[in-house]
């Protein structure tokens, strides 16, 4: 075993003998000053503790971010229903209590309802609706009511329809398209039955 | 006896000429002064809406009314004419009009119904007619229609003037023929049938109908069709330039005249899709289903 040396090559006996600062024998700085002039976007990067090389960073797709978050909104909302029935489905449970036979069944909310529309306006605005739409309905001619139940009974198995394909496939974007225009769907029907029936109109 | 005869005959004439005069007094006739180009407004519960173009500067109504319609009310002013059947607060809306209705074949019309049918024949101005459970039927002229019912069936015919054309019901079937220019038109439950002899961009949406769409494309021109459950059916003839594809579907089944197979998503993965160009790929056709199935060709 040899005795370690020190810079000058001088043999060390204590810890005390090393030098606390080298000093480098050419200034480094104009390389390092031209190394960064070369990739300026790497600048702000290399200043953290756990910079990450940038020939490893991508850019996340946008959608990507979306449909997680849109995913865990769904799980989480799943596990709501499920632990605790009965939850946020008062307003339809109110309405039905008056509404024509079939109605509870083609209008009461699917599992990711809130998950998929969040935005406490549309909420509102859908939950208005279904609570005038018994009356509206009974306002529109028999077969005409009919016919409007059973389309908004279609538009409920084409939501669990494609709420049953999401599940198998949560990042579908054919199938969240799809989900979105249903629910675009609903809220036009809803909105067309409550103008049909709205006095005053013209009619 | 002679006397008796003769007072009986006496009352049976009186009553029949009261009959017929009380069955003259169900009709209705007023005509007014109009704008070439002004707007007529009609609205009607039940019964039918007949509306006509013609030549003259005024509005002509003739009316046939139900034993429950109260009046029929026609006022024209400042370039608009509003015709309306009003029934007594009562009736709950069973009140039936028969309305023929002649117009400036430039009038804009606005046509509101509840169980009455609308026809509409000869007007070239923009047409917005609404029914809910009453059948529309129109022809189309040179200028923008909107049509939306609830429960009735929409047909409309063209004649490849270009136009913007909305067409919508909740459970109707939308018929078009000879349309041009730009559609869109959209079911939940009803069929969309739809022919274009010039089409510049088509949207169609349904969520259980099925679609039908053939057209012709304007150079760049775009079709979208979206259905959940329903069959897409699409033939799309490109006379300048051609159109790209892309054809999408969950559960269903793609076919095309091309004799390109779809692309399925993965052995373990449900979803096939069909991708491809014709000709110069100018105009853009996209096609998507969750479980409808789904046909493209480019010739009828």
């Amino acid at each position: 075993m040899t005795a370690p040396h020190d810079g000058n090559g001088r043999k060390v006996s204590s810890l005390a003998e090393i030098p606390t600062s080298i000093e480098p024998g050419r200034d480094l700085w104009p390389n390092i000053e031209a190394r960064l002039k070369e990739s300026p976007a790497a600048a702000p990067v290399t200043t953290g503790a756990h910079a990450i090389p940038a020939h490893l960073r991508r850019a996340r797709p946008p959608w990507l971010a979306a449909a997680a978050m849109v995913a865990s909104v769904a799980v989480g909302v799943w596990i709501g229903r499920s632990l605790l029935p009965g939850v946020g489905r008062g307003v339809e449970g109110t309405a039905a209590t008056t509404a024509p036979s079939g109605f509870a069944a083609a209008t009461d909310a699917t599992v990711l309802d809130a998950a998929y529309v969040s935005d406490p306006r549309y909420q509102r605005q859908r939950a208005a609706l279904l609570r005038s739409l018994p009356a509206r309905l009974a306002a529109l001619p028999p077969p005409a009511r009919a016919k409007v139940l059973a389309s908004l009974a279609a538009i409920r198995k084409a939501k669990e329809d494609l709420e049953s394909a999401l599940g198998k496939d949560p990042s579908n974007a054919l199938l969240q398209e799809l989900l979105v225009d249903t629910y675009q769907d609903e809220m036009r029907v809803l909105t067309d039955v409550r103008e049909a029936s709205e006095p005053g109109r013209g009619i | 006896m002679r006397i008796a005869c003769g007072i009986t005959l006496s009352l049976l004439t009186l009553a029949a000429s009261g009959l017929a005069f009380a069955r003259e007094d169900r009709t209705f006739d007023k005509t007014v002064a109009a704008q070439p180009r002004g707007v007529v407004d009609i609205s009607d519960v039940a019964g039918s809406i007949e509306v006509s173009g013609w030549d003259r500067q005024e509005v002509s109504v003739h009316a046939e009314l139900g034993d429950e319609v109260e009046r029929v009310d026609v006022s024209s002013e400042g370039g608009r004419t509003t015709v309306k059947v009003v029934l007594p607060s009562h009736t709950h809306g069973h009140g039936e009009a028969e309305l023929h209705v002649q117009v400036p074949k430039g009038s804009e019309i606005d046509v509101s119904a509840v169980s009455a049918d609308i026809r509409v024949s000869g007007v070239l101005g923009v047409e917005r007619l609404n029914a809910v459970s009453g059948d529309v039927t129109a022809e189309l002229g040179d200028a923008d229609v909107e049509a939306k019912t609830v429960s009735g069936d929409l047909r409309l015919k063209g004649h490849g003037s270009a136009a913007r054309l909305h067409a919508s019901s909740v459970s109707g079937d939308v018929h078009l023929e000879h349309g041009a220019g730009d559609f869109e038109g959209s079911t939940v439950s009803g069929e969309l049938v739809v022919s274009l002899d010039s089409a510049r961009s088509i949207r169609a949406r349904s969520t259980s109908g099925d679609l039908r769409l053939e057209a012709k494309l304007a150079h760049g021109a775009t079709v979208e069709a979206t259905s959940v459950s329903g069959d897409v059916n699409v033939r799309a003839a490109a006379a300048d330039g051609g159109f790209s594809y892309e054809v999408s579907t969950f559960s269903g089944d793609i076919t095309d005249c091309f004799d390109i197979k779809p692309e399925h998503a993965g052995r373990y993965m449900p979803g096939s899709t069909l991708q491809g160009t014709r000709g110069e790929g100018a105009g853009h056709v996209r096609l998507k289903t969750m479980s409808g199935d789904v046909q493209l060709c480019d010739r009828s």
